[in-house]
């Protein structure tokens, strides 16, 4: 460095450094313990419109017609964003975005729930709440949130195997058909901490979710035994299927349903869900606590549950909603794969995955790390 | 070397007298380049540096605190194991970046005549497409029934069984293509540098073409290799798409599990305790190639 610019750039440094700290403790904020919002700021709110919607979800999630109807009929915008995972979903609203709906799954519910991240929705002032909460009478009180007082169920899915029916013919209908030889080199499993782990706690007869450090190690060490037969760990199951790099895959039933639409011939594919027990999952409506226009959030939810939208949505996503009077068009949708269905007794068996404590996720989060790095 | 360094300083400063307004106009011109890299990247370094010692509260939010247990948990050994990896992937793509750039970026510089920068711009359009799309369509291209094997098996080269993706070969061929234009500019810029009268120098002494080479071009080019090298290696150590989409279960790289910290481990202090970790091993590396370009230089000026 020539010497000429040394006393200019010591200056440079100095203010850097200065305007480094601001930075820092500008930024550092989002990691210092949040502000609660009281009980006034989370109470229900009346069901009219106070502005455009601020939509906030999975891409391609909802039937772009239904959209435009809601904007049609109350004469606002939606104006939409979207988000590519749950945690994502969650540091934007603990960085203090605003938005009127989100959708978060219901380990994520939970976890919003108990932070007071979300107003309270009052069930009955949505004209078609009765549909949901009356017929699914297990999501009048959810474990993720008591008395659904904060969120009203969107979808709900579970785990399976999906399969290449013509290449591998009929599985037993168990996890251990992972283990199939003639698939060996051409098995895929998601690429998701608790999908992956859940599976072969099940497999083992364990807790879907277990933190014991025991159960962990047997199921490390089952995941082993079956690593050298797996190509990869990819959430792609679709995908992987349909372009025959998969012969066998975990995979989601509604992204199983979805790929009915894609195959040009169904029969060639199958999904099973094994008997040990499958992961069960739910997504549900929420609206965030400084949400701008929680008045149209909430015509919104009520919106999307009319019948006649929720079909759309079904043959859209493929994924089953817990509204009555759309069981049949879900039933019809997955025809092929009837085990896509999402029956009252699979909710009962409740293989949700759950928020366990610091030490439990921490066993976890190691066990993964063993699983993927083998 | 110190008495030296304050001796010229001195001069220095007696001779700012003239060229104090000039140097002053130039530090204004600095001005906002070093507040945007303070800003958004010497403040976030310092958040990381910060969170790789903090704590996480119930909800898997990271908290500002003390504790070491992040800094504890990287003595497993699977992470040293997969850093290693990722060091090996890094290198192989390196040197595979070099031996496919070096002749592609003579050929454009010395042969390229008046279709030179039409061929550059050719390398390089290419690459404003984003590079998570680029290695989704690599990642077609290398798929079972993707064309590459389908002319592989056409040829006879490869049977039913062989298969690219997933291995580490893919996440190889995947690393290259994403950076080999890192390595093509710079060496491009050396070899187009170059007085070509040297080469012809070195064959008017009855230098071979080989010959010639080894001791003429590529020393002169050395220093737009050692650029190319870094440009390469330090996106390569980091990078998780490549591993994720190309990669199998055994191809894991440091830059995947640090994600997987971040997001579904929400494990904040650990990802962060990692990525200076792996800031730790880039520094070292960087710190090789500064030293190395110091005594270029101080060569040069003797």
């Amino acid at each position: 460095m020539p010497p000429e610019t040394s006393p200019p750039a010591r200056r440079t440094l100095l203010r850097a450094a200065a305007f480094g700290a601001l930075g820092a403790s500008l930024s550092g904020c989002g990691f210092a313990p949040a502000r609660i919002p009281d009980d006034r700021e989370r109470a229900p709110i009346d069901v009219k419109i106070d502005g455009d919607l601020v939509y906030f979800n999975w891409a391609d999630f909802v039937d772009p017609s239904v959209f435009k109807g809601f904007e049609k009929e109350y004469g606002v915008k939606v104006i939409q964003s979207n988000f590519d995972s749950m945690e994502g979903m969650v540091a934007k609203l603990n960085a203090g975005n605003r938005y009127d709906v989100v959708f978060p799954s219901a380990k994520w519910a939970q976890r919003l729930v108990r932070g007071n991240m979300l107003r309270r929705i009052d069930h009955s002032r949505l004209a078609n709440g009765d549909a949901v909460f009356g017929r699914h009478s297990y999501f009048t009180d959810p474990w993720y949130d008591p008395d659904s007082a904060h969120t009203v169920p969107f979808t709900a899915y579970k785990t399976g195997i999906g399969w290449r029916r013509d290449v591998l013919g009929d599985l037993t209908g168990s996890w251990k058909d992972l283990w199939n030889a003639r698939a060996s080199g051409k098995v895929f499993l998601f690429d998701d901490r608790d999908e992956v782990l859940g599976m072969a706690a099940l497999a083992l007869g364990l807790d879907v979710g277990t933190g014991d450090r025991d159960d962990l190690d047997r199921i490390t060490s089952l995941l082993k035994d079956l690593r050298p037969h797996l190509r990869g760990f990819s959430s792609d199951s679709y995908n992987n299927l349909l372009n025959g790099n998969a012969l066998m895959t975990q995979a989601w039933s509604g992204d199983m349903a979805a790929m009915l639409n894609q195959a040009k011939d169904p029969s060639v594919f199958g999904f099973e869900a094994p008997r040990e027990g499958t992961p069960i999952n739910s997504d549900c409506y929420a609206i965030p606590w400084n949400a701008r226009h929680p008045g149209t959030a909430m015509l919104f939810i009520d919106y999307m549950l009319r019948p006649e939208n929720v079909k759309k949505n079904i043959e859209y996503i493929g994924y089953p909603m817990p509204v009555a009077g759309t069981e049949s068009t879900y039933a019809a949708l997955v025809e092929p794969f009837p085990a896509c269905v999402v029956t009252a007794a699979d909710l009962k068996a409740d293989l949700f995955f759950r928020n366990g404590t610091r030490t439990e996720e921490d066993a976890r989060d190691t066990a993964w790390t063993h699983v993927k790095a083998g | 070397m110190t008495v030296l360094n304050r001796s010229t300083r001195r001069t220095g400063r007696d001779r700012r007298g003239p060229s104090a307004s000039g140097t002053r106009m130039w530090t204004w011109f600095m001005l906002p380049g070093t507040l945007w890299m303070t800003t958004f990247l010497l403040a976030s370094l310092a958040l990381v540096a910060v969170l790789a010692v903090g704590t996480t509260d119930e909800l898997g939010n990271p908290r500002f605190g003390f504790d070491l247990s992040s800094i504890r948990a990287m003595a497993d050994p699977a992470y040293g194991e997969v850093l290693l990896r990722s060091l090996g992937y890094a290198l192989a793509t390196c040197l595979i970046c070099l031996l496919v750039a070096y002749p592609v970026a003579y050929t454009i510089a010395l042969h390229g005549g008046r279709f030179k920068h039409a061929l550059i711009a050719a390398v390089v359009v290419p690459f404003f497409a984003n590079y998570l799309v680029r290695m989704y369509g690599w990642s077609v291209v290398l798929s079972d029934d993707g064309p590459v094997l389908a002319a592989l098996r056409g040829m006879g080269l490869a049977d039913g069984g062989t298969k690219i993706l997933n291995t580490g070969f893919g996440v190889i061929a995947g690393l290259v293509y994403g950076f080999v234009v890192f390595m093509i500019i710079p060496l491009y810029a050396a070899l187009e540098r170059l007085d070509v009268s040297l080469i012809e120098a070195g064959r008017d002494l009855y230098g071979g073409p080989v010959r010639t080479f080894l001791f003429v071009t590529l020393p002169a080019t050395r220093q737009g290799a050692a650029a190319g090298l870094v440009l390469v290696f330090l996106p390569c150590m980091g990078d998780f798409v490549s591993a994720q989409l190309m990669g199998g279960p055994d191809q894991i790289m440091i830059g995947n599990l640090i994600q997987d910290k971040f997001f579904q481990g929400q494990n904040w202090p650990l990802g962060s305790a990692l990525t200076m970790l792996l800031m730790l091993a880039l520094l070292t590396g960087m710190l090789g190639y500064l030293r190395r370009t110091r005594k270029d230089e101080a060569e040069a000026r003797r």
